[in-house]
């Protein structure tokens, strides 16, 4: 595959990506020449069992890990000509992440969590691109609450507002319900659906959870390091389906 | 991310507060020691302002050379009348100030230890108003200061005894005087008496310490000054105007006091030094703790920059609460420091503290320093926190290699023992050597501290195999615990380990110090008494000449101490005085060339030279030397002594007899009186007679037989002992904030662990003692690398001085009591952190986080 190949909508593109760990004989592979393209308004879920790779990718995609061979384009940047201070501004502008857990700083109020990158950034919020957040994420009465205050759900909530405080050109979500119960999950990712439907944002989530996967326009799935499935997600029970027949080796590469 | 650091300190107020108290002691140290010299330093600034309120010009004796502690050799009265004559003067008149003691009647001391005798000065050079009875007229008269005349209960007409040069006299009280307006003299109490008899109390008649002239109307100082100097050429005299001797005299004193503020400070220094510890370690832990906190910061967009630039603030803001905190101890402190120097018989003046800006500036540019410079290599460390952290359950930063840490180490050791040899081998003197043995210290202590997370396990293994014996599955735990993360229970233990060092150093040194003394004193000690002033002082010549004539008495011999300028060689050489005739009776000399008949053979030129005064001085050799008094004179060398090499009293430099010690070096008093004791005279009833003497006419003096000698010399190295104990005590308190921080944050790490042991079944007491052992495991260690770093130390530093005959002796029971208070320590500090563990509610340190 070629970078040529990347059209106008592409946010990320990643080419021939291998990542290895250790070495010698322990070296375990955890990505083998995976080249894959998310696209721009898209909401795309990467699934597959454990070792996969599907965290991995997503460490790539994010300019958080390093590969072993290969390139990520993010943007129309390529990560691999970044050095630290450039990658740090690169996650500052145009990454946001919510993570499993610990999304939040207990010192801070939920509002200030909420514009965190900003206040890195030295910049202010757009109020009215603030209040839309606020409102979205349903906090409005909270905004002064410390984390510890909040429901799991609830910080969740705050982490995507995070998330999408800056406008980044994708968000990146790794098992953001994978510490929720199935209401508050359901909140979290209507809300990840949202920014995708009405922000135009791009979210890519990586989840083992078919219910949340479901919620995406696109489903990746990994094994073994390399891409297994790749289709539209359609219902809970088709992603159960896709699942199924991924771990049965019946393997049903790139389709789009 | 300011707001992060803020909040973060202000949600963790009782740490935040604890990590702060490990600077606030060093801060305060240093802050409290420039208030007290400051206002040491303004009280008497006050007096020589006041003294010289109504003078115009002083004429004062010049100091012949700068190297010369002595004082300069006062002025002959006779020059009083020669600046009478000078234009423009309307009063001329010398003055006498000196020290004395006083009795009541009933031999009793009043005033205290220090007490000015002061001569009445005429009209407008007078600075004393009287406010009861009036001025000393008669030759036995005298009047008080008005602060002890009320404090003693004196009335006007009541007889006291002023204890001078002659003995002790009796004098009618006839007033009471206020200097200024203040009923002190610099906080002291002051007699005023007559200018003959101030002569006469001081020893110093047909002398005077200082002209004071007051001129005619419409004579300005300056020019005053001018016509007196020019009236006075070629005469060994310093003309200054009033306010130019006041600030002159404030100026030598704020020198003298110079030594005892940097003593002081480098007190302060060792806790601030030690409080570096503390801080470097509890921010290490709370990094370590905030990995995934700062790994979070780092994934949306901080750099390394920014996460730097929090951690830093944050310990900016504690070094400047610290310096705060410390500043305001500071000036609770320094009446304490001012008390404690009281004791070893430093009793200095103090009128209202004074906070100088300079005091204010040092104590918070010390304290923020301090502090961030501490936080420098753990916030460096969390700026290499990968961002990737955050998304990884249980990851915390990888543990570091220790061979660079090795390698860096065993360099601070070699470069710290490099520095130690050469400071005390390679021949610097003065502050040079001072500063290089100090920065050599320093590395030795950084290098072992750095290597110590490597001791950390067996010692941790051999110290805490018998807890394990006695605590059973506690004592394990503990063991386990305090090894767990070696580089956080070295650092923790290398703080306590700089104080427990010190101490160790000092003790073993002074008791070194002690044993040489005891061997030189029975060496030397032949007579059967000596007679010494109580507080350092020397006796005057009168009670050599009162004690001859007590029966039993058959031999009294002086010892008196002066200094010279040698030609040719650096510094002043010490120059002692003796009796040639009797010394041998009374005082086992050490020769190295000669014997006691070398003595009766000294004539008026001979002079005795120690062999650590010169080795190559020969018999035969001239010296020839500058005297305090300002006269060169030569001398030809009739013998060589060996008292250098054996802590002798006459060693380390020249001896002259006393005829020419007061005839060229102007020293007439007696360090120290020798007497024999005639055959046949019994010893217990002469010795009484020689007390009931001295009682009566000598009060400020003492006998001590040699035992009484050797008891006294201990005393006064113990009394300086306890000192520096207690001022390194602020650095072990220091370093025990460091155990309580490092204990807490342990614990709050611990939380689940806890509520895991407490869910099985242990015991809050289990609890507790789990935690205080593995403090007294810490402190122990600490201990352990102190107490071997000390004895290092003291073999360093013995060696040089072998050479004067000191031997190296270990006082075994003060080292083990040493150790023991460590645990003792690290127990202590240990009682609230147990507490807290102890507490944990089983439930929510199952659920936390």
């Amino acid at each position: 595959m070629h970078a040529a190949r990347m059209t106008a909508t592409t946010i990320v593109a990643t080419t021939d990506l291998h990542r290895r760990f250790g070495e010698g004989a322990a070296a375990v592979d955890a990505l083998a020449a995976v080249s894959v393209e998310i696209r721009r308004g898209e909401f795309t879920a990467i699934m597959g069992a454990s070792g996969s790779g599907k965290s991995t990718l997503m460490h790539l995609m994010a300019g958080l890990d390093t590969p072993t061979a290969g390139s990520v384009t993010l943007d129309g940047v390529n990560l691999g000509d970044l050095d630290d201070r450039r990658l740090t501004e690169l996650r500052r502008d145009k990454v946001g992440f919510v993570f499993q857990a610990f999304n939040l700083l207990p010192v801070l109020t939920a509002e200030e969590n909420l514009v965190l990158p900003l206040t890195i950034a030295g910049r202010k919020a757009d109020p009215e691109w603030l209040e839309a957040l606020v409102r979205a994420v349903g906090l409005d009465d909270r905004r002064t609450h410390r984390p510890s205050e909040l429901s799991g759900g609830q910080q969740q909530r705050v982490a995507v507002a995070r998330a999408l405080v800056t406008r980044p050109a994708v968000v990146f979500a790794d098992e953001p319900t994978g510490n929720l119960d199935s209401n508050a999950s359901a909140e979290v990712l209507a809300l990840l659906r949202r920014a995708v439907d009405e922000f135009d944002q791009t979210v890519v989530m990586v989840t083992h959870d078919a219910a949340a996967a479901a919620y995406a326009d696109r489903l990746l799935v990994l094994a073994d390091g390399r891409v297994a499935h790749d289709g539209i997600a359609l219902s809970a029970e088709h992603v159960i389906d896709v699942m199924k027949a991924v771990s049965a080796g019946d393997l049903n590469p790139a389709t789009s | 991310m300011r707001k992060v650091a803020l909040r973060g300190l202000r949600a963790r107020p009782l740490r935040t507060i604890l990590t702060a108290m490990s600077v606030v002691l060093g801060v305060a140290m240093i802050a409290g020691t420039y208030v007290l010299t400051d206002t040491i330093n303004r009280s008497f600034s006050e007096v020589f302002a006041q003294a010289n309120s109504g003078t115009d010009v002083v004429v004062a004796p010049r100091s012949l050379d700068e190297d010369f502690y002595s004082e300069a050799a006062p002025l002959d009265d006779r020059l009083v009348e020669r600046v009478r004559a000078v234009d423009g003067v309307a009063v001329a008149a010398g003055g006498i100030q000196g020290e004395v003691s006083l009795r009541d009647a009933a031999g009793e001391r009043i005033g205290g230890a220090t007490t000015f005798v002061v001569s009445l000065q005429p009209g407008p050079l007078d600075a004393f108003a009287f406010v009861s009875g009036r001025a000393p007229r008669a030759a036995d008269e005298v009047a008080l200061s008005a602060k002890a005349f009320r404090d003693e209960g004196l009335k006007l007409g009541d007889t006291i005894r002023i204890v001078g040069h002659e003995g002790a006299r009796p004098f009618r009280l006839v007033g009471s005087a206020t200097f200024g307006d203040v009923d002190t003299v610099a906080g002291f109490p002051a007699a005023v008496v007559t200018l003959p008899t101030a002569q006469a109390l001081t020893g110093r008649r047909g002398e005077v310490d200082t002209i004071s002239v007051a001129g005619h109307d419409g004579v300005a100082p300056a020019r005053l000054r001018a016509s007196i100097a020019g009236a006075l050429q070629g005469e060994r005299v310093e003309v200054r105007t009033g306010a130019q001797d006041a600030a002159q005299q404030t100026a030598d004193l704020e020198e003298s006091f110079g030594f005892i503020r940097t003593a002081l400070l480098v007190f302060g220094g060792i806790a601030l030094f030690v409080g570096a510890f503390v801080i470097y370690n509890t921010f290490t832990i709370t990094v370590a703790q905030r990995t995934r906190e700062l790994a979070l910061l780092r994934t949306l967009g901080a750099s390394r920059r920014q996460v730097l630039r929090s951690v830093v603030l944050e310990a900016g803001l504690i070094g400047l609460l610290a310096s705060l905190l410390g500043l305001l101890g500071g000036l609770l402190l320094a009446p304490g420091l001012r008390g404690l120097l009281k004791v070893v018989g430093a009793d200095l003046p103090a009128t209202a503290s004074v906070i100088a800006t300079r005091t204010i500036v040092v104590a918070l540019a010390v304290g923020v320093l301090v502090t961030v410079l501490a936080s420098l290599v753990p916030a460096l460390r969390a700026t290499r926190i990968a961002p990737i952290i955050a998304l990884r359950e249980g990851l915390t930063a990888e543990a570091r290699s220790g061979r660079g840490r090795i390698a860096i180490a065993a360099l601070l050791c070699a470069v710290g023992a490099a520095f130690l040899g050469y400071g005390l081998f390679g021949g610097a003197s003065g502050s040079g050597a001072a500063a290089t043995l100090g920065g050599g210290t320093v590395a030795v202590f950084l290098g072992v501290a750095l290597f110590s997370p490597q001791l950390v396990r067996p010692l941790a293994w051999i110290i805490g195999a018998p807890m394990q014996r006695w605590a059973g599955v506690s004592g394990r735990l503990a063991r386990e615990n305090a090894t767990r993360n070696p580089a956080r229970t070295a650092v923790t233990a290398a703080a306590l380990m700089i104080g427990v060092a010190l101490v160790a150093f000092v003790s073993i040194f002074a008791a070194g110090l002690s044993g040489s003394i005891d061997r030189a004193v029975d060496r030397a000690f032949a007579g059967d008494l000596s007679i010494v002033h109580k507080s350092f002082g020397s006796t005057p010549p009168a009670l050599v000449d009162a004690v001859r004539e007590v029966p039993g008495v058959a031999a009294v011999s002086s010892v008196r101490f002066s200094e010279a300028k040698v030609t040719g060689k650096d510094g002043t050489t010490s120059v002692s005085g003796i009796d040639p005739e009797t010394l041998a009776q009374t005082y086992r000399l050490k020769w190295k060339d000669g014997s006691d008949a070398t003595l009766s053979r000294l004539g008026s030129d001979g002079i005795l030279a120690d062999s650590s005064y010169s080795e190559k001085t020969a018999i035969g050799d001239r010296i020839t030397l500058l005297t305090p008094a300002g006269k060169r004179v030569t001398y030809i060398v009739r013998g060589v002594l060996d008292e250098g090499s054996d802590f002798g009293l006459l060693g380390g430099g020249l001896v002259v007899p006393n005829a020419r010690l007061a005839a060229d070096f102007n020293e007439r008093n007696d360090q120290f009186v020798f007497l024999r004791f005639a055959e046949g005279a019994a010893p217990a009833a002469t010795r009484a007679a020689v007390d009931r003497l001295v009682a009566t006419r000598f009060p400020d003096a003492e006998t001590q037989n040699r035992e009484e000698v050797k008891e006294a010399q201990a005393g006064q190295i113990n009394q300086l002992l306890y000192l520096i104990y207690a001022l390194l005590a602020l650095s072990v308190i220091v370093s025990l904030f460091g155990i309580v921080n490092t204990l807490a944050l342990s614990i709050f790490e611990r939380t689940r662990e806890l509520g895991l042991l407490r869910a099985v079944g242990t015991s809050r007491r289990q609890v507790k003692r789990i935690v205080r052992l593995e403090a007294v495991i810490t402190s122990l260690i600490g201990a352990t690398l102190g107490l071997v770093l000390g004895v290092l130390f003291a073999l360093a530093i013995s060696r040089p001085l072998e050479e004067e005959g000191f031997r190296l002796t270990f006082p075994w029971t003060t080292l083990a009591l040493l150790v023991a208070a460590a645990a003792a320590a690290g127990m202590l500090a240990s009682l609230w952190p147990a507490r807290r563990a102890a507490r944990l509610d089983v439930l929510q340190a199952l659920a936390y986080e």
